[in-house]
């Protein structure tokens, strides 16, 4: 695999992660992603395109090619391997993890790679409960996508929750919002506003934010 | 004993002197009851409503059971272990700091999983619990009976059943708490130290470990076992799960499944978006329409009745003990003036806005409200639960500022505390509604509003700019409507319209005195004086209506019936017309000025506690800047409109 930089690792990651979803990569979702400006996103592209990880069809999609998905999905691989890592030998803070594990990443060679799945026990989902690619980028189908995508009367079972807020976390689960429990989306405000989510008898409000934080399977 | 002993082990006996006084604190989720329940066993009068977040204090009461001392302390309500609010957290704090004899765990017995989840906790904490079952005929209504016995022996403590609104079940809580605390238990077997430092880092400790003395036991837990994760978030969320699969398998045992009301059917009309936006327009406009036409019915009604009998004979009273002069008058001002102005202005608008406030609070609408309105609230920083305190500013932003507290940040209570301090309360809506509406016409009322309004969304959104931060996410619990108790409503309406008679009633009478007497030496010239070229320079109002406006700092409305109190002095009080002395134009440049400017001094304090005095100093300067600058464009606009 040829050496890249850390911003081009980190753009191959993010698109790998859109790419698995159903909006796939649009400029702004990146931008937002990553938090940058969406003309430094433009550039990328154009570079990504040159060096053959990315192609723009003619209405502007982006897609990866072969190659740049192959590259993003050892990214994340690394990734979700450092977060076990951190989490199951070195036992860190769980809401330290997700940016540790971001420096680590880059730093990983394909053979301390192998060997960190090998003494993990080759986990197949990280803490958070996304799937872990195996060595050959393959990744298991995510059945999971956010709540916030869930239309009026839809619903699922909640896989997992996302990272960002530990504080969050502990309170939906003191709501009952956690894994392995069944969700009903009742009514969607207008102009993107909260959905009002029944959990057995009850009835939250869940801003877009948070919504969008947690997976459901259907 | 399910009680393990967390906080047990760390009270020793010698820490507990057999106090006399018995504490008891009413823990439980939000809007099941708890300050319902609290109400009726304490004869408090502490507000209630039915969404979540209405105590955002913990609210202390002392009452005496035949020869028993008993302190009832009401919490704001809790989920779990674990705060995102400044209220959640210190419902904990003071658990933690009071270690209360009982606790009496309020539950929902139309949604007991819900319930059961913190009666759970604080059974696993060792807090010595006894179960108040609430809301049991609503739970009847929709067909769901709860086995009192059955849930006594799951859980292993007492459990009563109750309808704290109609004080059902009131006596058995009363003796259930006796009975607790007679038997103060002893403070069983602890688990072994390790196992203890393991459980409070499970239970998210490390999370709010600056919480009471846990912080003390989790950094204890840190330096003996330093192989333990601190935040054992899978454990953690284990630990949950198995807590709720608990609930549910006791309440799957002890109660049947809930059917669906007529409550849920309105519920749901009002929150789908294409039937539960105009329905919200349209209660917007009827709370308008209600204030503006029942006010000025109640106004007329009340000021004519004190005009057909009591006024004369008070004139006449004054004029036979002191004679007429400058004395007889300066008591006219305070007795005539001042309860003319309280009868004309302060209780008819003041009241029916409690009132619609009310039925809007106890119906539950206000959760709809919040939901709807989130998206919007982004906008200027803050997210849909704001609109609660947003909404209670417009009766009085005292309490309102303090309900701020369940907002997630510091960011978001500032923002929420400056648009709070720019609504329009009820006595500011009792100057626009009793100087515009009532004399220039209600289109102009609205115009105020308008400027007001805009005056507040810019600043929202100027703050939602210049701060850092963004805004909290929305997690609210929300409720199926209920019909409101007509009784609990008129009470509550009471309740608020009582704190403004016995509280502002003085203060308008002692200020109109004030004003009166130095109106009639000539004195009130001295004071104008200095302020004539802002007043009549910059804002183009007689002088003493510039005085009005400094005697508003004490209450809102204080400026308009002082005005009204000197118009009846100087013109009689045939000649109320506000109109003799100020054109149009000048009240509503006076309406402008008085709404905006620097917020009353009640207001003021609870803002220096909440969000800091410095910056209460800098929104002070910064609201009464606006208000001149606001007042002086319309002193110069109007004219050309």
């Amino acid at each position: 695999m040829v050496r890249r930089s850390e911003s081009t690792e980190e753009y191959l990651e993010a698109m790998f992660k859109l790419s698995r979803t159903p909006e796939g990569i649009t400029v702004g979702r990146l931008a937002s992603e990553l938090g940058v400006a969406p003309s430094s996103v433009s550039q990328m592209m154009r570079r990504l395109v040159a060096a053959g990880l990315a192609s723009r069809d003619i209405d502007g999609h982006v897609t990866l090619t072969r190659r740049g998905r192959r590259e993003g999905a050892v990214l994340v691989r690394r990734h979700r391997l450092s977060e076990r890592f951190l989490v199951d030998v070195l036992a860190l803070p769980w809401d330290k993890v997700h940016e540790e594990a971001c420096r680590m990443e880059h730093a990983l060679s394909p053979e301390v790679e192998a060997r960190l799945a090998a003494t993990l026990g080759n986990p197949t989902a990280c803490p958070h409960g996304y799937a872990i690619p195996d060595e050959n980028g393959e990744i298991a189908e995510d059945v999971a996508r956010p709540l916030a995508d869930l239309q009026a009367g839809e619903g699922g079972v909640i896989s997992c929750v996302d990272e960002a807020e530990p504080e969050l976390l502990r309170y939906l689960s003191s709501l009952g919002l956690l894994p392995d429990t069944s969700v009903t989306v009742e009514s969607v405000a207008p102009f993107g506003g909260p959905q009002l989510v029944r959990v057995g008898s009850s009835q939250y409000a869940l801003g877009r934010e948070v919504a969008a934080r947690v997976y459901v399977r259907s | 004993m399910p009680g393990t002993a967390i906080l047990g082990r760390r009270r020793g006996p010698e820490r507990v002197p057999a106090r006399s006084e018995l504490v008891v604190a009413i823990a439980g989720n939000p809007n099941v009851g708890k300050s319902t329940l609290f109400n009726q066993l304490t004869g408090a009068t502490v507000d209630t409503a039915h969404y979540p977040g209405i105590t955002v204090e913990a609210v202390a009461a002392r009452v005496e059971w035949g020869a028993q001392q008993v302190e009832i302390i009401d919490l704001p309500g809790i989920y779990g272990f674990g705060a995102r609010a400044k209220d959640e957290r210190l419902a904990w704090e003071t658990l933690l700091a009071r270690r209360p004899h009982v606790v009496v765990a309020v539950a929902d017995a139309t949604n007991l999983a819900r319930s059961l989840y913190v009666t759970l906790q604080l059974l696993d904490l060792g807090f010595p619990v006894i179960v108040a079952l609430n809301l049991t005929d609503e739970a009847r209504r929709r067909e769901v009976i709860v086995d009192e016995q059955g849930l006594q022996a799951a859980l292993g403590v007492p459990v009563v059943s109750t309808v704290a609104l109609r004080g059902e079940g009131l006596e058995r809580v009363r003796r259930a708490i006796l009975t607790a605390g007679q038997t103060r238990r002893p403070r069983g077997e602890a688990y072994s130290p390790a196992i203890e430092e393991r459980l409070a880092v499970l239970e998210g400790f490390g999370q709010v470990c600056e919480i009471g003395e846990l912080a003390a036991l989790v950094e204890h837990a840190r330096c003996r076992l330093p192989q333990l994760p601190l935040h054992d978030d899978r454990t953690a969320l284990r630990l949950a799960a198995e807590r709720h699969a608990r609930a549910g398998r006791i309440v799957a045992a002890v109660a049947g499944r809930s059917r669906e009301g007529a409550g849920d059917r309105l519920w749901r009309f009002v929150t789908r978006p294409a039937t539960g936006v105009p329905v919200l327009v349209a209660v917007l406009a009827a709370v308008f329409a209600v204030l503006f036409f029942v006010g000025e019915w109640l106004s007329v009604l009340l000021t004519t009745t004190w005009e057909a009998g009591p006024a004369p004979l008070l004139r006449r009273l004054v004029q036979e003990m002191v004679g007429a002069g400058a004395f007889a008058d300066t008591l006219l001002w305070g007795l005539d003036g001042g309860i003319y102005a309280a009868l004309a202005v302060g209780i008819p608008y003041i009241m029916t806005f409690y009132l619609i406030m009310a039925l809007l609070e106890d119906s539950g609408y206000v959760n709809a409200v919040a939901y709807l309105s989130d998206r919007l609230m982004r906008h200027v920083g803050l997210q849909g639960r704001a609109v609660i305190p947003l909404i209670a500013a417009a009766g009085c932003n005292v309490p309102a500022i303090m309900g701020a507290r369940v907002l997630t940040s510091r960011r978001e209570r500032l923002i929420a505390s400056t648009l709070i301090a720019l609504m329009p309360c009820s006595a500011r809506t009792a100057v626009i509604v009793g100087a515009v509406s009532l004399y220039v016409g209600w289109g102009w009322a609205l115009a105020v509003y308008g400027v007001i309004f805009a005056v507040g969304l810019s600043a929202g959104l100027g703050l939602n700019r210049l701060l850092p931060g963004q805004p909290g996410a929305l997690v609210m619990e929300m409720f199926p409507l209920r019909r409101p108790s007509p009784w609990l409503v008129l009470r509550k309406t009471w309740a608020r319209l009582r704190d403004f008679v016995w509280v502002a009633a003085p203060i308008i009478i002692g200020g109109s005195l004030l004003l009166g007497a130095l109106y009639e030496t000539g004195i009130v010239w001295h004071f104008s004086r200095p302020l004539a070229p802002l007043v009549e320079g910059w804002l183009g109002l007689p002088a003493v209506a510039g005085l009005t406006l400094l005697f508003a700092i004490l209450r809102k409305e204080l400026a308009l019936q002082l005005l009204i109190a000197f118009a009846v002095v100087v013109y009689g009080s045939a000649a109320t017309n506000l109109n003799a002395f100020m054109s149009d134009h000048q009240l509503v440049v006076y309406a402008l000025v008085s709404c905006l400017s620097v917020p009353c001094a009640s207001t003021i304090a609870v803002l220096g506690r909440e969000i800091g005095w410095r910056a209460t100093f800098l929104l002070a300067v910064a609201i009464l800047g606006v208000a001149l600058l606001v007042g002086g464009v319309a002193h110069r606009l109007l004219p050309l409109v």
